[in-house]
């Protein structure tokens, strides 16, 4: 069924859908990699999010039934046995990867667990349905006059990235991605072996097992030098296109992660012209622009030069120069 | 699409003070935006009624964010009534609403009496818009307390608004932060008002332990979502059975209305409509599962009708 008004039918842009739980592994101390699968799911494209509810109904249209009986046991997430505490509302997860097949979509979410709705998540076991909202919000351009791209994500950031890199492989842009956590417990990535730190960011290597697959050399920085670069992914990146000297109008910088990494790369990218698209996170009820909830200060040609944007429908992802920085 | 004409379905309809719904189910103002917003999961015109976001006189940013935070079983809120303004609203937001085949209701809220008139004044004159809500849970310029907190003013509020409402049906809506609901409902209904609704959101405030500071910018804000379900449905039964009752003016329910039992105690409390707000954004679906839902208790209990339950409940006999 689609919204219809007069006879005109609505485009699917997002839609509510039952998925089944088809993995889920712990990656490092507090990540999880879930992956679900549904059917028909909408066009989707990096940067966009899903709402993830324990009380969304979908009732969905025909073929959208998941099937709970063919729950696998051995899953590798450490499901508590008591029963968590459910959240209210839903909770906006970027997609870190999609893959269809025919009308099967398989989505990967990467998750920290923080709170209740998290916790909530970390218990989900194979075979178990959720109900999705998606996919929402506006996806990271990617600008096919540019052959060069430099990715900068932080925490819960990276999933992202992640997806981003392969669409900007498959586009035929060369992609280096900068990776940053406090310290190697909390990266969450697969790597390859454990690299003496580096000297400097210079130099990108095939070092995480996620964005190797994308084809996509990192560089991987830890706040305490536990792993890689010593520093933050911030100062990272800086060393590397400082060191690299490369052409900031033939260059496309994408960034998400805590506020302050992305203002950190947003006022180096404004400094050194470089393009720079930035993902933004604010607290979200309704996810698709009725509750007006996720207000993020944008420059605008009106009256006072700023306004609110709803990060949820015209972002998460904004052009850099459109963000006023609190 | 009409229940009466299969005679196994028990009919929905109910007339909200002239106002002909095909059920009892619409949205709650500020909760579904100005309608377009939930299109692509559903048909909205599936539902009784559409409720828009408080319109104000001149547009509105709304306050900082935090702007709203998840409690136990529900929702704090302090937007600021950040909306379009009238203007905009007439031009960017009429043209979707008015091809909905339902009625259409617009949530106005205001700071001075004169831009309630004047954004009332206006509407009024909008074919599409079947009435207007007032949204009086707003500070005054005068004092920065609620217009709808004291009878009196409200009563002066909603005369004002009365001499320029002529075409649309002229609802509204109570706030709960006040100590006795009832006398409001007076208040409105000696001023003008056609159709009461109740209730707005509960004050309240949360605090994050480790920094301190409050959840929302605002510090305050409006609970909203199950929490509150009990404290409304006692407002709609204190201002059915102390009010409406006796003049027939109806009554639109909300605060925390989230499954079809919800709903039904609502009606059996006194309301004619329903409305859902907060349950939107945890289920955009859940307007739909409750009309089933209400269909298939009448079915069950055997009544033709909605109105077999409107105001049936069984209190004990004094
Ligand atoms: C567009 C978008 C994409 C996102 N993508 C991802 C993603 O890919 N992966 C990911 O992991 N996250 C992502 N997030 C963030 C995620 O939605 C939030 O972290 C979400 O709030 C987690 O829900 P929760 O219930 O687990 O934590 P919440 O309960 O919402 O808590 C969030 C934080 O607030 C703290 N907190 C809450 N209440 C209090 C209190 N009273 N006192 C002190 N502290 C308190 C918690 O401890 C926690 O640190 C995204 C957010 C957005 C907007
Ligand atoms: C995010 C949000 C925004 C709201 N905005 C308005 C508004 O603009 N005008 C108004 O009269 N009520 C507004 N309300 C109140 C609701 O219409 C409703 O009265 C209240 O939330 C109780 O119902 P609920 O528990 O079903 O949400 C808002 C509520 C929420 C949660
Ligand atoms: S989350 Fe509701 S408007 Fe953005």
């Amino acid at each position: 069924m689609s919204g219809n008004m007069s006879g005109q039918p609505t485009p699917k842009t997002f839609q509510l859908v039952q998925s089944t739980v088809i993995n889920h592994q712990r990656i490092c101390r507090e990540h999880y990699r879930l992956t679900v699968s549904c059917y028909n799911f909408a066009n989707a494209r990096p940067g966009q999010f899903v709402q993830l509810s324990p009380e969304m109904n979908p009732q969905t249209d025909v073929g959208e039934s998941c099937q709970p009986d063919s729950a696998q046991s051995g899953t590798d997430c450490e499901a508590s046995l008591s029963t968590p505490a459910l959240p209210f509302l839903p909770r906006a997860f970027s997609i870190g990867g999609l893959r269809r097949n025919g009308s099967t979509c398989e989505i990967d979410i990467i998750y920290r667990v923080v709170g209740v709705a998290t916790e909530w998540m970390a218990t989900l076991r194979l075979g178990q349905c959720i109900s999705l909202l998606g996919p929402l919000g506006q996806a990271f351009p990617i600008i096919q006059e540019k052959p060069r791209a430099f990715l900068v994500g932080g925490g819960v950031g990276i999933p992202p990235l992640l997806w981003l890199a392969e669409a900007l492989t498959n586009a035929g842009i060369t992609t280096t991605a900068m990776i940053g956590s406090t310290t190697k417990e909390l990266l969450p990535l697969q790597h390859e072996g454990n690299p003496a730190p580096y000297e400097d960011a210079r130099e990108a290597r095939l070092s995480s097992t996620e964005f190797a697959r994308a084809n996509t050399p990192a560089i991987i920085s830890t706040d305490d030098g536990s792993f890689g670069f010593k520093g933050n992914v911030v100062e990272a990146f800086k060393s590397h296109v400082s060191a690299n000297a490369s052409e900031s109008s033939r260059a496309v910088v994408y960034t998400c992660g805590p506020e302050r990494m992305m203002q950190g790369v947003a006022v180096f990218c404004a400094a050194n012209d470089f393009e720079c698209y930035v993902c933004m996170e604010r607290s979200m009820a309704c996810g698709v622009g009725t509750c007006q909830s996720c207000v993020v200060t944008v420059r605008s040609e009106g009256p006072g030069d700023w306004r609110y944007a709803l990060c949820c429908t015209e972002g998460p992802i904004f052009e850099n120069s459109q963000i006023i920085w609190d | 699409m009409s229940d009466a004409t299969d005679s196994c379905l028990p009919d929905l309809r109910v007339n909200l003070g002239g106002l002909a719904l095909s059920n009892p189910v619409i949205t709650a103002s500020g909760t579904s935006g100005y309608g377009p917003e939930y299109a692509p999961l559903f048909d909205i015109n599936l539902l009784g009624g559409f409720v828009t976001k408080s319109v104000t006189l001149h547009e509105r940013p709304g306050n900082p964010q935090p702007r709203t935070c998840e409690t136990a079983s529900g929702m704090l809120n302090a937007i600021g009534l950040a909306n379009v303004g009238l203007e905009r609203f007439c031009v960017e937001k009429i043209p979707f609403l008015s091809q909905l085949s339902i009625p259409t209701i617009v949530n106005v809220a205001g700071h001075e009496v004169s831009d309630y008139v004047k954004v009332c004044e206006r509407l009024d004159e909008i074919e599409c818009i079947a009435a207007v809500e007032l949204n009086v849970s707003c500070p005054n310029v005068s004092d920065g307390l609620e217009w709808g907190t004291d009878a009196k003013r409200l009563a002066s509020l909603v005369r004002e608004v009365r001499q320029v409402v002529s075409r649309c049906k002229l609802i509204v809506k109570l706030t709960p932060n006040t100590g006795d609901i009832v006398e409001l409902a007076r208040g409105a209904i000696d001023g003008g008002a056609e159709i009461l609704s109740l209730i707005n959101t509960l004050r309240g405030m949360a605090i994050h332990v480790d920094s301190r500071k409050p959840m929302l910018a605002n510090v305050t804000g409006g609970l909203s979502g199950p929490a509150i379900k009990p404290v409304a449905l006692c407002m709609v039964h204190q201002v059915y059975q102390g009010c409406t009752r006796h003049n027939g003016i109806p009554i639109i329910a909300m605060g925390g209305i989230r499954t079809w039992r919800d709903a039904i105690e609502f009606h059996l409390a006194g309301a004619t409509a329903v409305a859902v707000g907060t349950s939107l954004f945890v289920d955009p679906r859940s307007p739909l599962a409750l009309i089933d839902g209400m269909r298939a208790y009448l079915k069950r209990h055997g009544l033709m009708s909605i109105q077999d339950v409107i105001g049936k409940v069984q209190l004990p006999e004094k």
